[in-house]
């Protein structure tokens, strides 16, 4: 077994060329921000808010750089732990989002430093922004986080854009959706004001549409992608999803995003046309949720070498939307309606699940009963996180219903995003260990009520 | 317990804070529905107006949390957690129906997660946009005239324009009974403590509306004219954050040389300090209201042109409450894992210093078990008040 020090480094190893490649978009992002800033042109800051956002600033020339992202990556290379000292030395209390945490102390930095990037600071850094946008879809910290920056970057406007969160049930009361997707609209339509007036030109509609058009499709291919994951043997597992995710989430818009994909859907589809898995001794297959521990990933290579266990699907948060149905968009051409359409399917799209299921709610914790079935999944890894609240919240509760709806059970294994001394690998491999069982036993009770799996 | 019918002002509101569902379960039994509600967000009017009786879901400091470990994490907001723990407790089995509201995160999840453990027979989950602008309060118009609607079947009624109009002018009644109640903590001593107002303010949260306002109206005749003042203390402290729902932590803080005397909390000023505009369609004036003017930091206000105007823009109230009571000394009270208020603290700190207060602020861990260790610590910050 490897000593501690080689744990503690060990890269996880991806199974995908593709998924090797694409730590490319990542270092895209930072640099283009890094570039903007050489060049004078204007910089964001951004949530990721799935797609609402992030075009609109784009399509007005703004380089968008996402400090989720950014905590994400310094997680990895270890690298945050300077920042959250910082954080919390200045008075934000310690239970708070690391992303979040991350980026504050970062910010004090870049403040001190006279707003250039330290030279230390981990890819670069993130150049200043113009402007911060902001989600109040998903997590309280994802608009909260962005207005306490003010303190160190001083005269920088927050936008705050809202995506509807309703009830399972109260999804389907008569006119609510259109009148959700419409509050978007009109939710944008006041965005691209701000945007208009803080940079002092007008949104270009024809290139917007263009950009909307090409988000569409890369956000479809990687849809195909996840379809493909099907397949027995999975020819794809969670970290390579974790690399391959990182051009549609950011980047959608990008025709070398698209190009990209193409290249994954092929390699994916040549895996399952040979009947090729992605690990060599398929036993288990397993869903994770929700956020994965960036800074410990070789953990599930040695799950898939002393268990077999190939972690088939994850994250509903990261993934492609479940397309729109055709009849829905037919004949819409504002890209600003489309981008509000979009953005609410992503929100919504297992409602139907949860309602059949009469579960609530349909965000965050359905996705998993449609992948159960999907995926034909053994078990559900629910990784609580210290500072990721969103995802953490309904972990044990899909853990329960989907044990008493799909006779799928869940193991509980504590982590965090951004601190890596939350993780004890050991324990978790304990507990899968005697999860195994837990597995074998709830194949029976499938097998015995006559499921598909 | 002590026969009601000799309580009054006061004493009946420490009876009421004590046997919280004593009056619901009363009135249950004479055929009136209950609707437990979360937060300050669920529209108290439309409830009334349909003869359902509101229940503010609070949790238990001295309940240590067992059965939530099952269903909800640690990593949480603990009074949430502790709502859901007293829920499947059973402490709320007489409610007919449960109102749960996006109000925060930790409020949204735990309204969603509840609905799928403890069944009533009607339900409703509010979604609150986190922005205040127009289109927002449209959408949250149409959120309230769904939940109008979900009460309506529930209740077999239909609510006219004119009986909602008649409730808000109830709810606004009692705001502005809460308010001149709030007056009388302006003398030094303030005529009445933070735990009698903690009581007084839970006691209404478990009445109808008329019988909480006929209670108030008592309460401030008792404090108007009452010769046992609190005894004056150097400290006049404005609590500021988390809601404090248990008067094992008001009477520790004032018996450390403080007295409270504003609380700009859930449980405080937040639901009564403003009263619904009378407009010709009344839901809006309610979506007006709740989105608009309650004091709440998961309302993201824009944060104009500078991070001073920012500041002002989300805390100049406070300026309001530390002038004319007062105040020379500010307790933020963070309930750990509470992130609306946790990402302001350093921000109203800096805001509140500026002004000359003093700030003391903690993270609990919202249990009678943990509160102990904290008295040296309201001691120590009398004694730079003082």
């Amino acid at each position: 077994m490897a000593n501690d020090k080689e744990k503690k480094t060990r890269k996880s190893g991806k199974t995908l060329e593709t998924a090797r490649e694409a730590g490319y978009f990542g270092k895209k992002m930072l640099k283009s921000a890094l570039q903007a800033r050489e060049e004078g042109r204007p910089i964001g800051w951004s949530m990721v808010t799935w797609w609402q956002g992030e075009l609109i600033a784009k399509a007005m020339g703004v380089e968008m750089v996402f400090p989720e992202n950014y905590g994400a990556f310094c997680a990895a290379v270890r690298q945050a732990e300077p920042h959250l000292e910082i954080a919390e030395s200045e008075g934000f209390p310690s239970t708070l989002c690391g992303y979040a945490r991350n980026c504050i102390g970062y910010a004090k930095k870049l403040a001190d430093n006279n707003f250039v990037p330290p030279a230390d600071a981990p890819g670069g850094g993130l150049a200043k922004p113009v402007f911060f946008l902001s989600s109040g879809c998903a997590c309280d910290a994802r608009y909260k986080w962005f207005q306490a920056l003010g303190r160190y970057l001083d005269h920088t406007p927050v936008w705050t854009l809202d995506i509807p969160q309703t009830g399972t049930v109260e999804y389907f009361l008569p006119g609510n959706k259109e009148a959700g997707i419409q509050f978007m609209v009109k939710h944008l339509r006041a965005y691209v004001t701000f945007l208009e007036e803080l940079l002092k030109k007008k949104l270009d509609y024809d290139l917007l549409g263009q950009m909307v058009d090409q988000t569409f499709k890369t956000l479809r291919l990687a849809h195909d992608v996840d379809v493909l994951r099907r397949a027995k043997p999975s020819p794809m597992i969670s970290t390579d999803f974790w690399s391959v995710m990182i051009p549609h989430l950011y980047l959608p818009y990008d025709p070398e995003a698209y190009e990209f994909y193409k290249r994954v859907y092929a390699e994916v589809k040549q895996k399952v046309d040979s009947g090729i898995g992605a690990i060599p001794n398929e036993k288990y297959r397993m869903m994770f949720s929700e956020l994965p521990p960036w800074h410990s990933l070789g953990f599930f290579d040695e799950l898939a070498e002393r268990f077999g266990i190939a972690m088939v699907m994850e994250s509903w948060n990261y993934h492609a939307p479940v397309p729109i149905p055709e009849e829905e968009i037919a004949g819409i051409n504002d890209p600003i309606e489309l981008i509000a359409r979009l953005s609410y399917r992503k929100w919504t799209e297992y409602n139907e699940i949860a309602r059949r299921y009469n579960v609530d709610p349909g965000f965050f914790m359905a996705a998993y009963f449609q992948y159960a079935e999907d995926y034909h999944a053994d078990g559900l890894f629910a990784h609580p996180l210290m500072s990721c609240r969103p995802a953490t919240y309904t972990l044990l509760h899909t853990r329960n219903m989907l044990e008493e709806k799909l006779k799928v059970p869940g193991v509980v294994v504590d982590g965090d995003i951004i601190d890596l001394r939350v993780f004890n690998e050991e324990e978790a491999f304990s507990k899968i260990e005697a999860f195994v069982e837990t597995m074998d036993h709830y194949r029976d009770l499938r097998k015995k009520a006559a499921m598909a799996w | 317990m002590a026969s009601e019918t000799k309580l009054q002002g006061l004493a009946k509101a420490k009876d009421i804070y004590n046997h919280r569902s004593k009056r619901a379960r009363q009135l249950k039994a004479e055929g009136k529905k209950i609707l437990g509600y979360f937060c300050c967000y669920p529209p108290l009017e439309i409830m009334t107006a349909l003869d359902f009786l509101p229940i503010r879901i609070l949790g238990d400091m001295d309940e240590p949390i067992t059965i939530a470990d099952g269903y909800l994490p640690t990593v949480m907001c603990i009074f949430y957690r502790s709502c859901f723990d007293c829920g499947m407790k059973g402490r709320y089995d007489y409610i007919d129906g449960f109102v749960g509201s996006h109000a925060c995160d930790g409020a949204e999840r735990t309204s969603h997660i509840w609905k799928n453990y403890m069944k009533t027979p009607c339900n409703f989950f509010l979604d609150i946009p986190h922005t205040s602008r127009p289109e927002a309060v449209d959408y949250f118009r149409l959120q309230i005239d769904y939940f109008k609607q979900t009460l309506e079947q529930f209740s077999g009624k239909t609510l006219s324009p004119d009986r909602l109009k008649e409730a808000i002018a109830l709810h606004n009644e009692q705001r502005a009974l809460v308010r001149e109640l709030y007056n009388l903590r302006k003398p030094d001593p303030p005529l009445i403590s933070g735990t009698e107002m903690l009581q007084v303010i839970i006691a209404l949260m478990m009445l109808p509306v008329q019988e909480g306002s006929a209670l108030l109206k008592e309460v401030l005749e008792e404090v108007k004219t009452r010769k046992n003042v609190p005894e004056k203390k150097a400290g006049r402290l404005l609590v500021w954050g988390s809601l404090i729902d248990n008067t094992a932590f008001t009477e520790l803080i004032e018996s450390a040389g403080l007295h409270i005397i504003v609380e700009d909390t859930a449980l405080g000023t937040r639901p009564f300090w403003h009263d619904i505009e009378a407009t010709e369609d009344p839901l809006m004036g309610l979506a007006k209201h709740y989105l608009q003017e309650v004091k709440c930091p998961r309302t993201f206000l824009p944060t104009g042109s500078s991070y001073k105007e920012d500041l002002e823009g989300r805390f100049s109230y406070l300026k309001e409450f530390a002038k004319f009571w007062k105040v020379n000394g500010v307790f933020g009270n963070i309930i750990r894992n509470c992130d609306i208020h946790g990402y302001e603290v350093p921000l109203v700190r800096e805001y509140l210093e500026a002004l000359g207060l003093p700030v003391l602020i903690i993270e609990q861990d919202y249990s009678t078990a943990s509160l102990e260790p904290l008295r040296t610590r309201f001691q120590a910050f009398a004694e730079t008040i003082g």
